[in-house]
């Protein structure tokens, strides 16, 4: 294992944090507020301590993809602890604990919050909050990817351990390019999103802050009540957008390069469209309610459709007091998620369409026992690997639910409380159902549930595997006893070559 | 941070149909250079595995249909390179690209059926290049054959020059002498280009001092190499027959070759039916329908006693087994053909003599093409060549109008260091340069040098 190069990214991705965090501190002193203080601090630890670690440029820069799962998923640790720091600084989340699971929930674009009063938090914090979000959502390794020269092949493996969806593909030939293109159009995304809230009157940190927790899927808001005080107008505005980035982003760029028939023809996307619109449908006629009106109802159906399902979490309803089959709608959509290759969590629609079509081909099969079948996405064959790779996903996330579940019951509330908290985190959607409901927060789970919970979290967002990975007894071996002696054999024979 | 795409950039925007082994060692070389690289080829296995190493897209699909050109982004494409099995598909290919776009198009063709009409279906069917590595392969093995003292020998200038490398033995005249006095002892124009010592690669300066051992190349132009071969003490004289093992299409291109140059040839090949198509084409030489390798049956046919011993199967470890029995019972001078394996650091250290790779010369033709294409302005690579494991380039230019380094004596030039300007050709008289000489508007010129990516004579300027 190539240690060496996992350090010098995790030192990349400090100095990044490090840059990104000089952000609140701007805000703090347009705000004048004195909790900017912490941040520039962390700031700067984070810098120093990237810096140091970037010093040494590592000479194997190859690596596979266990060193691009180990370095990603370190890096969201790391991330998380250092973007964590700030909240424990100004003391307004005075418990580590507690500053983490804010902050894992920011990162992985899930939007749960421990606080019950979000209106008592500095500006600066809360644009912090937010825009954990918007790094989190596009991936921050992808970010780096885009910036920094690697050179080698390799690196697809770290945007394969990142990148949510069954399979990573690039758009065009060269890695840092693709990178650049899907930050190009995430950027451009969020600037239409700000440019049409200021549009309806919103005051400018609320329309940056709403913008970054939509274009991540996240979900903080800035108000106690989320969105529910907003005109319908920005809650339109806010619903189209939240569809529009839990879209495979893949989409965009044959609409960049007007290939509009290929964009159509994506069957994940027209899935996605096809089942916001029925669970639109059928909550609207679930929930209707004389004193809204259709089109109000409409606007609250729609508006929790697409929240749920592109796992972002805002509410303009408290969803917990809808009728139940409404709200059995709302949990299965938190489990379907966005498409692949979104800012979205979830299972994702393209996993849910191969899926369901591998439940028609084993009918079939039991009909012609010899038939051969393949099961197609898009029109072309998905290989055998990856479904079985789907079906290990899919039945891997039913134990690590089950078990966070049979963690968390250890608190003592109701059902329905555990099963939506872990359904939310672990499908980085934010509120649940009962306890967690949208105006509620997770601020009375014990810290043995919360750190269960954080577990979900990252583990969701980096699609299970990169994170458990870490667990293998295998990479420790690697990571502490062979690690000096080897990589530096190693090093010293290729630099003799 | 987002800036469009720029030339310089960039690169070129390239199709690869095919990743066999020349496809493989396309991408490796051209992503080297920072070209944009789409791989298609209708095995997923093969696709993935190579997106996994090089950062290149792979596509899944026929590379001749159209619409698999289409997706693999055809329009802002500038060059498609054929390099699958089939030459027809490879033709194809070409064809159906050229159609969608304006892109330059290269196809490798190596059945001698076409090999023949090379010209014509280039002409007719637009196509930048046609590459043939085993007829490439082949008329490098010649050349050594020409010339075994030498380890490899290549080709400049239309021919006119050669570039040689060899293997100084123990006490020899060079052993201990300095380039400088080399250049004293023996005037009639020859150039040391660079010497490999061990693992270490030097372009050597005028105190260089040659040792015993070192693996030194040098410039001559075409008859100027043997007199000098001759003065330092080595054969000199070609060799007068050869035995093949192996009857491909390299075999065939390769005897035919050496029986026009009146040396004789025996080919041993395992397919019975093969050899009758051998004995058809190439009625001179003696087919023999055998396991090549068999011990028996080659001591049988004389291995012992032939001077030139070329083992062409398609298997490299048969071809470098083969090589070294050879060398352990006879003294013929033994040249290894290696397709696929990569372990080149250990096929160096079987020191093994002259090896040739296909895919490496097929490699350079194609980057030759590339560079004089991304940067045409001044001058054009005529030649590439890389020397030594690609730690030095060889660089045939095109000088085809005045610049910077034009009319200036060199001693004046400020050249790059690790850079030696190799000859000059001046209407088809090679130039061994002096510090005196200049370099003329219409000339080509040889750079030898460590750096890499030079797209132009320019470059040699510091």
């Amino acid at each position: 294992m190539n240690s060496c190069i996992i350090r010098y990214i995790l030192g990349y991705i400090l100095k990044l944090e490090g840059a990104f965090l000089f952000l609140p501190c701007i805000v703090a002193v347009i705000y004048r507020e004195t909790a900017g203080f912490s941040y520039l601090f962390v700031a700067v630890v984070c810098l120093v301590l990237g810096l140091f670690m970037t010093r040494k440029k590592p000479k194997n820069t190859v690596f596979y993809l266990k060193e691009g799962c180990v370095a990603t998923a370190l890096s969201w640790i790391l991330m998380s602890v250092f973007g964590a720091l700030p909240f424990c600084l100004t003391g307004e989340i005075p418990f580590f604990i507690d500053a983490l699971f804010e902050t894992v929930s920011g990162f992985t674009t899930t939007g749960s919050s421990i606080l019950s009063d979000i209106e008592a938090l500095s500006h600066c914090s809360l644009f912090w909050r937010s825009f954990t979000h918007w790094i989190g959502g596009m991936g921050i390794l992808v970010f780096l990817l885009a910036i920094i020269p690697l050179s080698g092949g390799s690196h697809m493996n770290l945007m394969r351990a990142e990148s949510p969806g069954p399979s990573v593909g690039k758009l065009v030939p060269k890695l840092r390019q693709t990178a650049r293109l899907l930050y190009l159009i995430y950027v451009g995304m969020t600037i239409v999103q700000i440019i049409l809230l200021l549009a309806g009157n919103m005051p400018l940190f609320d329309s940056l802050t709403i913008t970054f927790g939509t274009a991540g899927t996240g979900g903080f808001a800035i108000k106690n009540d989320s969105m529910i005080n907003y005109s319908p107008y920005l809650q339109w505005v806010t619903t189209v957008f939240m569809i529009l980035f839990g879209v495979n982003f893949n989409a965009y760029y044959f609409l960049l390069f007007r290939r509009i028939g290929k964009a159509l023809r994506m069957e994940e996307v027209r899935c996605y469209i096809i089942i916001i619109v029925a669970a639109t449908a059928i909550i609207a006629v679930n929930t209707y309610n004389t004193a809204l009106g259709a089109a109000g109802t409409i606007r609250h159906a729609a508006f929790q459709v697409a929240s749920i399902i592109t796992t972002t979490g805002y509410a303009t309803t408290d969803f917990n007091l809808w009728p139940e089959a409404s709200k059995t709608v709302l949990v299965f959509l938190m489990f379907i998620g966005a498409c692949a290759g979104s800012t979205g969590g979830g299972v994702k629609v393209s996993r849910l369409v191969v899926l369901v079509k591998s439940i028609f081909r084993e009918l079939r099969s039991y009909l012609h026992p010899n038939i051969v079948r393949k099961v197609k996405l898009d029109g072309k064959p998905v290989d055998s690997g990856t479904i079985s790779a789907i079906h290990v996903y899919f039945f891997t996330l039913i134990i690590l639910f089950a078990l966070s579940l049979f963690a968390v019951s250890f608190d003592g509330h109701d059902f329905i409380t555990n099963f939506t908290a872990v359904a939310t985190t672990i499908n980085n959607v934010g509120p649940g159902l009962g306890m967690v409901g949208p105006v509620e927060n997770f601020g009375f789970f014990s810290p043995f549930s919360k750190i269960i919970l954080t577990f979900d979290m990252l583990a969701g967002r980096l699609e299970l595997f990169p994170l458990l990975l870490l667990f293998h007894p295998s990479i420790w071996r690697d990571m502490s006893t062979r690690r000096l002696k080897d990589s530096r054999k190693a090093e010293k024979k290729l630099a003799a070559h | 941070m987002f800036k469009p795409k720029t030339q310089e950039q960039h690169g070129l925007n390239i199709i690869i149909v095919g990743c066999g082994k020349v496809g493989a060692t396309l991408v490796e070389q051209l992503i080297k250079e920072g070209h944009d690289i789409t791989i298609i080829d209708k095995s997923p296995k093969k696709i993935q595995a190579i997106t996994n190493t090089y950062d290149i897209m792979g596509l899944v699909g026929n590379g001749a249909s159209y619409s698999v050109l289409m997706e693999a982004g055809i329009e802002d494409t500038d060059l498609i390179i054929a390099v699958t099995e089939s030459d027809e598909l490879n033709l194809l290919c070409c064809t159906v690209a050229k159609q969608a776009t304006d892109c330059a198009a290269i196809a490798r063709v190596r059945t001698p059926d076409y090999s023949r009409e090379v010209g014509y279906l280039r002409e007719k069917l637009g196509l930048a290049l046609i590459i043939n590595p085993e007829l490439e392969a082949a008329r490098e093995v010649a050349r050594i054959l020409y010339l075994p003292t030498a380890l490899e020998v290549n080709s400049f200038a239309h021919g006119q020059a050669e570039l040689i490398k060899f293997q100084i033995p123990k006490g020899n005249l060079l052993d201990g002498m300095s380039i400088a006095e080399l250049g004293q002892s023996y005037t009639s124009g020859i150039l040391v280009c660079a010497v490999e010592r061990q693992d270490e690669l030097f372009i050597p300066s005028g105190d260089f001092r040659l040792q015993a051992g070192d693996r030194m190349s040098f410039v001559a132009p075409r008859n100027a190499a043997r007199p000098f071969l001759k003065y330092i003490g080595s054969k000199t004289q070609r060799v007068k027959d050869t035995l093949i093992i192996g009857g491909g299409k390299a075999a065939y291109y390769l005897a035919s070759r050496l029986i026009s140059a009146g040396i004789s040839v025996k080919i041993i090949e395992q397919d019975a039916q093969r050899c009758e198509e051998l004995s058809i084409l190439l009625p001179k030489a003696v087919i023999i329908n055998g396991d090549g390798t068999n011990e028996e049956l080659l001591k049988e046919e004389g291995l012992q006693y032939v001077e030139s011993f070329v083992p062409l199967t398609g298997i490299d470890e048969e071809n470098i087994l083969l090589t070294l029995y050879a060398k352990q019972v006879s003294k013929a001078k033994i040249i290894t053909k290696i397709n696929r394996i990569t372990f080149k650091n250990v096929i160096n250290g079987l020191d093994l003599g002259s090896v040739v790779y296909p895919r490496y010369i097929t490699a350079e033709a194609i980057i030759a093409y590339v560079r004089a294409k991304k940067d045409s302005m001044h001058s054009n690579i005529e030649t590439l060549y890389h020397m030594f494991d690609s730690r030095a380039e060889a660089i045939e230019f095109l000088v085809d109008k005045e610049s910077a380094v034009t009319n200036i004596p060199l001693m004046d030039l400020p050249l790059k260091k690790d850079l030696l300007v190799s000859f000059i050709n001046r209407n088809g008289d090679i130039l061994i340069p002096s510090g005196q000489d200049c370099i003329k508007a219409g000339d080509t010129v040889m750079i030898v040098t460590t750096h890499t990516g030079f797209h132009d004579i320019q470059d040699i300027l510091k």
